[in-house]
């Protein structure tokens, strides 16, 4: 099912959370809301829900207004960042609530809901913890039932509100990878929440990056990486070194003149140039201008830091390639930039 | 070294032996002192003179009206408070609204103002000279001085009891669970019956019980509004003031024994609750 925003406004007080936000979720698709805290991303999700209420705008849920809509009327399936479970009922009766509270003539019958609950919790895999309650599972488990539960109702939109926040490191790679996979094989279309820009490239076929209650970009992964719209996506999506210029003649020149960067021709006078950590290029050079200040080693790869004429920079690059160069701290070093972007100062 | 330093180490909270003993004989001193020699007394003092004293005592038509007549306003304000407690906790710990500090502070009030001051008020409101006295006598009501202005003083004494008890479990427990019921497909009546209310029935419990415990043990606001007439508006604890004015002392102990004893069934019904659902209390808490 499409889900189809136009214009959706709100406002906490003074605080504006959405302003004025455009948004087409595709049928089938799982599409991330990427930003940072106070982005409006969550608010978005939860009007979208219809656990919020917006000013003003309209939404269309199929094409179809659903703004007026209760959440019961929406049929859609919600996850929340702390699962939200409920404490006193079993694992079972968690992901059965759904089909339980149903009016009498819509209601399953009771074997039929069993039938259904069990295999909801085979694919969770979690059949054999349906009589569990849920303080006694981890937090993987608990949003696995979570999940179960919020598609027990069959649902025509799956969203969830940063459905990995509250996990440690390596069981939220693995759910991420098996939410994936569960989005290949069940094909609802699903909108997350999250704030990690690692696991919105890595999980959505889309990304939406908001800032301040604005969509800045929507794109694929690689695009809103590769080729990010504004300032604002560049500087979220990954590490960054930034630079205050000024463009003329279509190179941004650094104040202390330490550092020219190749600009498009669009932008003229003070900008703002961005170089990645691994578009940074190193070469010895007893001639400097550079200087290696630190070099701190991360798994695989190596982080150097570099002192270009009191401007600090950040270069990365894989461990092979580093010890090939030869670079120590304190030897003196050539910076090339592989690529660059070059926006207006704001 | 340090095996050596770990096995002579006295943590810096632990106190001397005898700091320890001095703190627990203070306090089981105490203990002793203010409320077991209190409790013991009441039931030797009643049984001073056999059990058929005591027994004439109790089934002696004024003390039964007493016992029915507190039982009776109990019953009734017990219940009031039970439906405003959670109604009101409901609407402060899940919504914010414009005046809720002043709700709060409202609900606190019989706390805070003497019961007595609480019995005046309604005399005040709803006696013969109060006023809407001339109002309720032409229509032929009758508030202070019988059972409804009893029950009226009541509720106002035991307001808080349920609702103190609910708004900080229930702020604890967040809107999350509520919400999901609702994104699932549950009315709201069913979310509060099936979300809710098994989230709350512990802390339900115990105000209730403390509110009752404190509904059959007023006397102040209910002495100023019940006009003491004897086998009508004289509950228990009116009961047992009169019968220790007229130096009828075992009396007086007998009929306030059964009040002890029913605050000693709310204990005891309090704890076995306790033990035997302790795991899903402690659950729920999660």
């Amino acid at each position: 099912m499409a889900i189809q925003v136009s214009g959706i406004t709100k406002q906490f007080g003074t605080f504006c959370a959405l302003d004025s936000v455009d948004l087409e979720v595709r049928s089938g698709e799982l599409l991330a809301l990427l930003g940072p805290s106070g982005s409006g991303k969550t608010t978005l999700l939860r009007i979208m829900a219809g656990l919020e209420f917006a000013d003003s705008g309209s939404l269309l849920l199929n094409g179809e207004e659903a703004l007026s809509l209760t959440p019961r009327e929406r049929q859609v399936g919600f996850v929340f960042q702390h699962y939200a479970l409920f404490r006193h009922m079993s694992v079972f009766d968690n992901v059965a609530f759904g089909m339980k509270v149903r009016p009498r003539g819509q209601r399953p019958t009771s074997t039929e809901i069993k039938r259904r609950v069990m295999e909801l919790l085979e694919l969770v895999q979690l059949a054999h913890f349906a009589d569990r309650y849920p303080a006694q599972l981890s937090g993987g488990q608990r949003q696995r039932v979570a999940l179960a539960r919020a598609l027990a109702i069959e649902p025509k939109v799956l969203l969830l509100d940063e459905p990995f926040g509250a996990l440690d490191a390596k069981v939220r790679k693995e759910l991420r990878r098996w939410l994936r996979k569960l989005h290949e094989d069940i094909h609802i279309t699903s909108v997350f929440v999250t704030h990690d820009q690692e696991e919105a490239l890595e999980l959505a076929d889309r990304v939406v990056v908001m800032s301040q209650g604005r969509i800045e970009q929507v794109g694929s992964p690689a695009e809103v990486y590769d080729r990010p719209a504004s300032a604002f996506v560049y500087e979220f999506l990954g590490q960054v070194n930034r630079f205050d210029c000024v463009v003329a003649d279509g190179v941004a020149r650094t104040a202390n003149g330490a550092l020219s960067i190749p600009a498009d021709g669009t932008v003229r006078g003070p900008a703002i140039a961005y170089v990645r950590p691994h578009d940074l290029g190193l070469s010895p050079s007893a001639a400097g201008p550079g200087r290696v200040s630190g070099i701190h080693v991360v798994g695989p790869d190596a982080r150097i830091e570099i002192d270009l004429a009191g401007l600090p920079l950040e270069a990365e690059m894989d461990r092979e390639r580093l010890s090939a160069l030869g670079l120590r701290p304190g030897d003196l070093c050539a910076v090339h930039i592989d690529r660059a972007r070059v926006f207006p100062q704001p | 070294m340090l095996v050596k330093k770990a096995v002579g180490f006295t943590p810096a909270l632990a106190d001397s032996r005898w700091v320890k003993g001095l703190l627990i004989a203070t306090a089981l001193a105490f203990l002793l002192l203010f409320l077991v020699l209190p409790l013991v007394a009441v039931f030797v003092e009643a049984l001073r003179r056999g059990t058929d004293a005591y027994w004439a005592a109790l089934v002696e038509p004024d003390a039964v009206a007493a016992i029915k007549l507190t039982l009776i306003v109990a019953a009734i304000a017990v219940p009031m408070n039970l439906l405003f407690g959670v109604a009101a906790s409901w609407c402060i710990a899940k919504f914010d609204f414009r005046g809720k500090d002043v709700l709060i502070t409202l609900i606190d009030l019989p706390f805070s103002v003497s019961p007595v001051i609480s019995g005046l008020i309604y005399v005040l409101l709803f006696g013969l000279h109060g006023l809407m006295g001339p109002f309720l006598k032409s229509q032929g009501i009758q508030i202070i001085f019988a059972v409804p202005g009893l029950v009226l003083a009541t509720v106002f004494v035991t307001f808080p009891f349920v609702a103190r008890e609910l708004i900080p479990l229930m702020q604890e427990q967040g809107n999350e669970e509520e919400e999901a019921a609702l994104v699932l497909g549950a009315s709201g009546w069913q979310t509060f019956w099936r979300v809710t209310l098994p989230n709350i029935k512990w802390g339900l419990l115990y105000g209730v019980l403390l509110c009752n415990a404190r509904a059959m043990g007023e006397f102040g606001a209910v002495s100023v509004v019940s006009g003491h007439i004897r086998g009508e508006t004289n509950t228990m604890p009116l009961h047992v003031e009169i019968l220790y004015n007229e130096y009828n002392l075992v009396a007086a102990f007998a009929v306030a024994s059964v009040l002890a004893m029913l605050a000693l069934v709310t204990l005891v019904v309090k704890s076995v609750l306790e033990w035997r659902f302790g795991a899903e209390l402690a659950a729920t808490r999660h």
